[in-house]
């Protein structure tokens, strides 16, 4: 008996169910039912991992229905990596392709998947899953020595810098998307229900972007501006960045009543960017 | 062939697995005038998954790093697969190693199992048949774990839920795993008593056959039933206080390998930070009593 070929016959038994390889490489016959424990645990592991990662989404989808759409994710996209952490990148596309698919299915997946009313009656699952996912990649993204702070902005100035000259780039945490309206003011209401804040800001944003970044540890999101969005755009990439002050000529081509001073020192209180020279 | 007496983390007591649930608790704890390591529990520490750190950054590990400032920590691995997939290995165990060099954990554990197959990871601990063609496979997987993370492991015995065929008992393939990788055993205590009620082994049997000197760590933990066969197959949940039974098995193992580390493992209805505190607390009297017994038969 090889190794590899038990490994091959469990192989199949964990992605199909299909046990019957395993019959050569069980010493019992009776207990091979027994193996269902394993399968049992690789299903729940993954299917923990994503309620885990999308809580907004399950909470729109209902625990139920999410569980039975995330063990089919699980069938299509099963980890690669030997970790579970950030596991579901793909979810969100999956789910838009799952509910453009729902109106075709048979009878019995629709029941079997049936979803809430009030998921039903969203259009937007997938932009709640995107929105969940962005949140989690800005929570775990990579911490900065090289933040733009007002204090060290401040020293900066006092030494002569011209911080219009200064090579900046956005944090690694800041993430930028663009969802349908509405979106993000229902995934706020759901991850954090009374913030009108959130809300409001929401409705601020008639292009549907979306800004994440992590401050002193905590997760933040934003609606953009259209002009806010040129900044934020201009300031992506790798290398050594944009320079600052060309990245506000991007925002003031799109707006020219757009505040530099006001926007500018919330990037500092945010720490959305990192400077080079530091 | 390597040969080695596994002694890293013998300084530990009991210690417990580090919950996201009780990560202000702990941090409490270590700032009260009696809660540092030094004194509510002499050498308290904790355990995590290795894997739930292959983050950037951000707060998970600012925790990690605020806990490290006041205890010792072990890196226990879940994913590693060390029984198949070895090309997979490398990209998996640099970020172990990142995380060794950062922590400087006690002890680094992964278990003699497999769980990714084909370029999938399965996020669960399979185990392997106890043939010479598997322990060769296991081998190879310590030997590039180790060399990735350059220092020895500790692997653990899995739980077993039936049979397979098998050309050697367990502990002879663990034995034999250890010697010629160098690496340690972690005795999962719990998973020994599982294994013994759903296969029927000996577990004082197959105790008795682990030389102390290879043993580096012990771990207990809860169990349940299955829901639908009940007591005649027993589920590794960690979803529950430890069993009396488990509690009476650490008792023999102290006797026959003496002080190790003991974690106290829990993953699942997990109790508020102090209800765990107190069953560590219960790991940590066994330990003194070990101690006691030892200092008495030496006068």
């Amino acid at each position: 008996m090889s190794v590899h070929h038990y490994i091959d016959a469990f192989t199949r038994y964990l992605r199909s169910g299909d046990a019957s390889a395993m019959g050569h490489f069980c010493e019992n016959s009776d207990h091979i039912k027994r193996l269902a424990v394993y399968r049992n645990g690789f299903y729940k592991g993954c299917v923990d991992a994503l309620a885990a990662n999308f809580p907004v989404c399950q909470k729109l989808l209902g625990s139920e229905s999410f569980r039975n759409v995330a063990r089919l994710y699980v069938d299509l996209f099963p980890p690669q990596q030997g970790t579970l952490v950030g596991y579901g990148q793909s979810f969100p596309g999956f789910l838009a392709d799952f509910m453009s698919q729902q109106g075709a299915a048979e009878p019995s997946l629709r029941s079997l998947l049936s979803l809430n009313a009030k998921a039903s009656a969203s259009l937007n699952l997938a932009d709640i899953a995107r929105l969940d996912y962005a949140w989690l990649t800005s929570l775990m993204s990579a911490d900065s020595d090289k933040t733009l702070t007002a204090e060290n902005a401040t020293i900066l100035m006092e030494q002569g810098h011209d911080l219009a000259r200064a090579r900046v780039r956005l944090n690694a945490s800041v993430l930028l998307l663009s969802v349908g309206s509405g979106s993000l003011s229902e995934w706020i209401s759901l991850k954090i229900p009374n913030n009108d804040e959130g809300a409001q800001n929401s409705e601020s944003s008639a292009a549907g972007f979306v800004m994440f970044w992590r401050v002193q540890g905590a997760v933040q999101a934003r609606a953009l501006s259209l002009a806010e969005v040129a900044l934020m755009q201009a300031l992506q990439g790798e290398g050594k960045g944009r320079l600052l002050g060309e990245a506000f000529d991007a925002a003031l081509e799109v707006d020219e009543n757009f505040e530099v001073s006001d926007v500018f020192s919330a990037c500092l209180q945010n720490e959305l960017l990192d400077i080079e020279m530091l | 062939m390597p040969q080695q007496t596994v002694v890293a983390g013998d300084h530990l007591g009991a210690g417990l697995g580090l919950k996201a649930e009780h990560l202000d608790d702990i941090l409490a704890l270590a700032r009260s005038p009696k809660g540092g390591a030094t004194s509510i529990g002499d050498d308290l520490w904790f355990e995590v998954h290795t894997e739930n750190y292959f983050v950037a950054g951000g707060p998970r590990l600012h925790y990690l790093r605020a806990i490290r400032q006041n205890y010792d920590l072990s890196f226990h691995g879940v994913g590693g697969s060390l029984g198949s997939d070895h090309q997979s290995m490398p990209a998996h165990i640099k970020q172990v190693k990142a995380l060794i060099d950062e922590f400087q954990p006690a002890l680094v554990s992964e278990h003699a199992v497999w769980s990714r197959s084909g370029g999938q990871y399965f996020a669960d601990l399979m185990p392997l048949p106890r043939t010479h063609d598997a322990l060769q496979s296991l081998i190879d997987g310590i030997d590039c774990y180790q060399s990735g993370i350059g220092r020895s492991i500790l692997i653990e015995n899995p739980s077993n839920y039936l049979d397979f065929t098998s050309e050697m008992d367990e502990p002879e393939f663990l034995v034999e795993a250890a010697r010629r990788s160098g690496c340690g055993l972690l005795i999962d205590i719990n998973n020994l008593y599982i294994s013994s009620k759903n296969t029927g082994i000996d577990a004082f049997a197959y105790l008795s056959k682990i030389p102390a000197e290879l043993v580096g760590e012990l771990h207990i933990a809860g169990h349940d039933p299955d829901p639908e066969l009940g007591q005649s197959l027993l589920i590794d949940s960690h979803a529950a206080a430890v069993d009396l039974s488990v509690w009476a098995l650490l008792e023999q193992a102290l006797d026959l390998f003496g002080h190790r580390p003991v974690l106290v493992e829990r993953d699942a209805n997990i109790p508020p930070f102090a209800e765990l505190l107190s069953e560590r607390q219960t790991a940590q009297r066994y330990l003194d009593q070990w101690a006691g017994k030892k200092l008495s038969l030496s006068l």
